[in-house]
């Protein structure tokens, strides 16, 4: 093998120019991969936990249709009628014997409408979602969001409010202790008192949710001990979709897991993942077929070369491996770049300071920089760099040494 | 005792017979010289002698031991070991200085480098490259480059040194170096078949072995 190692990196030494080309054909692709990745699982992720964290992991609602808020316009039609289905009867004793499934870490009842706030001029459509502030902070990780963690406050202070900061920001209020008037379906209002924002960065939420005492939201709806939602956090968040096809064995209501209630979204993942990927695919053959070109061209230009090291006792297999060595030491050096390059790109990225607003709002590129990308993307660079180093390196290897010397 | 003897050569491409039932043999420490027209079928013998290439018909045998054109492997070992190989191009590799072209064999053989490197020192110094060990081959005479290429063909010591037109490339001052050099290794043991149509270069061998039309003439 070092007869090998002799010749493959002389060649590779002393042909620098087409050796850093095809090195950087191959670094190209693997930044990209790196890079593409870890935005867009980043990305994804961030989504991710956001919703698990921050959306119950089951609900159990009324199995009439109730389009989630996630994907309503919370558009209020005053003096709807409330309709007869929208409660859970007996969502105590529901509860109550859910907290005894070993999986479950805690349960919450919610009462959630619709409704209006108006400030000064300004109106906006809401979603109001009464809790328990006792039980809430069990069952969904609300606090995490809250910006001046005041959730204690919605105990004490029936009438306070705590507003989405979009749904602040469109009303025009900056801070809390400013009251405003919150205006019910059924036409009754009710003056309440803004205790804390909250900010998932979620777009959709934080324009449309309002929490408060679920209590307030009864004695305003006249709907004194109802709840037409319950909400459930498991320990294994990923086991959620079968916990929850276990509770609808038992329990009448619709039971829902986060998985499914964001189906959509876990579904434009999937196509956008397999996007990305087709695309880095796609860069990385073009890097492949750069080494393809360049070996081919060398074995193509030192067939005297390979004859003579034929004659001189180099097997067809040494040949081959010449050359497939070569491919390998491409790959990995473009790899190596590749990850260098893609590092300093993640870096740069980490440090853009810019408001994205989208599905998510975030204050720059949310990056997932697991070391797996990398990993990845040496596995794909060596691989592509050895399937195509492969056929030339064949070609070499086939090559007849009399022809060659007959033809000088 | 016979380096290399050939019974009932026949080469066959396509239609045409190249060789055309040949039997030869070299004895070990000669010097034969091979002529004859050009298309006579010169280097085609040397090509089956030096076992680069299969006859269609007829056997070879190297150091008594009948020759195998089927195993690739141990025809390179004997090419790597016992023959060495000049021909009128000097087919030294760009990339690598003299020194590295010359210790080529020895690494495939797998002496180790600094060793190598010492013969190759050695016999460039020999061949009069003394001090350009290190320069290119672009940076050197054509009659350099191929004092070094016969200095890779004697750098594992073969016991068979075949040369096809060594000198055709060379004007007259370097073709009697070359000469000279092939008359001294001789000399010190190595046996010689070498392919020219220069009588006057035939004459300085041993033994000269004519060919006409893909037989030998006269041996
Ligand atoms: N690949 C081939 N296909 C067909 N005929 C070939 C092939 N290679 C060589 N020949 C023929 O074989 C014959 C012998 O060729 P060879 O090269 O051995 O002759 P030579 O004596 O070395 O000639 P020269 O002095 O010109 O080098 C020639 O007639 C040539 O045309
Ligand atoms: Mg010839």
């Amino acid at each position: 093998m070092r007869h090998v190692a002799f010749v493959a990196f002389k060649l590779l030494l002393e042909r620098k120019r087409q050796t850093l080309v095809s090195v950087l054909g191959v670094s190209i692709g693997v930044s990209a991969f790196i890079v593409m990745s870890s935005l867009m699982i980043g990305f994804q992720s961030y989504f991710i936990q956001q919703v698990i964290d921050l959306e119950p992991h089951i609900r159990i609602k009324p199995r009439e249709e109730r389009t989630d808020f996630m994907f309503e316009e919370p558009v209020l039609v005053l003096g709807e009628r409330l309709k007869e289905k929208d409660k859970i009867l007996g969502w105590y004793e529901i509860m109550q014997s859910l907290e005894k499934h070993p999986e479950v870490l805690g349960v919450a009842p919610r009462l959630v409408s619709r409704g209006i706030l108006k400030y000064g001029v300004k109106d906006k459509p809401v979603t109001l979602l009464g809790i328990d502030p006792q039980r809430e902070p069990k069952a969904s990780i609300i606090e995490k969001f809250l910006i001046h963690k005041n959730l204690k406050k919605l105990e004490t202070n029936r009438t306070g409010v705590i507003l989405g900061v979009l749904v602040a920001k469109s009303l025009g209020i900056q801070e809390k202790g400013k009251k405003l008037l919150l205006v019910a379906p059924n036409g009754q209002t009710l003056l309440v008192t803004v205790e804390d924002f909250f900010e998932s960065g979620i777009t959709n939420i934080d324009d449309a949710r309002v929490y408060l005492n679920i209590k307030t939201l009864q004695s305003l709806l006249d709907r004194q001990g109802e709840a037409n939602e319950i909400v459930v956090k498991i320990g294994d968040v990923n086991r959620a979709e079968k916990i929850s096809r276990d509770f609808q064995e038992i329990i009448p209501y619709e039971v829902e897991s986060w998985q499914r209630a964001y189906r959509n979204f876990l579904s434009i993942f999937k196509i956008q993942n397999t996007i990305t990927y087709m695309i880095v695919f796609a860069i990385l053959t073009v890097s492949a077929f750069g080494i393809f070109n360049i070996i081919m061209m060398t074995v193509l230009e030192k067939k005297k070369d390979i004859a003579i090291l034929m004659a001189m006792g180099f097997t067809r297999r040494d040949v081959l491996l010449i050359f497939m060595v070569e491919g390998f030491v491409v790959g990995l050096l473009g790899a190596l770049l590749g990850s260098v390059l893609g590092y300093g790109l993640q870096e740069y990225l980490e440090s853009i300071k810019l408001d994205v607003e989208g599905l998510i709002r975030t204050k720059g590129f949310v990056l997932d920089r697991s070391p797996l990308f990398y990993l990845y993307a040496l596995v794909f660079s060596l691989f592509f760099s050895l399937l195509a180093s492969l056929y030339p390196s064949y070609r070499a290897s086939r090559l007849n040494p009399v022809d060659i010397f007959r033809s000088q | 005792m016979k380096v290399v003897e050939l019974l009932g050569i026949r080469k066959v491409i396509g239609q045409e017979e190249i060789l055309k039932g040949i039997d030869l043999w070299v004895e070990a420490g000669e010097f034969v010289a091979i002529v004859g027209a050009s298309g006579s079928g010169k280097s085609s013998l040397l090509y089956v002698m030096g076992l680069l290439d299969k006859p269609t018909s007829g056997e070879v045998f190297f150091e008594g031991q009948r020759v195998d054109f089927s195993g690739e492997k141990e025809l390179s070992v004997i090419r790597n070991q016992k023959m060495g190989f000049v021909f009128q191009f000097h087919y030294l590799l760009p990339e690598f200085n003299l020194l590295e072209n010359v210790i080529l064999p020895a690494i495939k053989r797998g002496m180790m480098k600094t060793e190598a490197q010492e013969r190759a020192y050695e016999l460039l110094k020999r061949l009069g490259l003394g001090g350009k060990e290190r320069r290119k081959i672009y940076q050197i005479s054509g009659g350099e480059m191929q004092r070094v290429a016969i200095a890779r063909a004697l750098m594992n010591n073969p016991s068979l040194l075949l040369a096809d037109e060594p000198t055709g490339n060379l004007d007259s001052k370097n073709t009697r170096a070359v000469m000279d050099i092939f008359k001294e290794i001789n000399a010190e043991g190595t046996t010689i078949v070498m392919v020219t149509h220069e009588l006057d270069l035939a004459a300085q061998a041993h033994r000269i072995v004519e060919m006409r039309d893909g037989q030998v003439v006269r041996a």
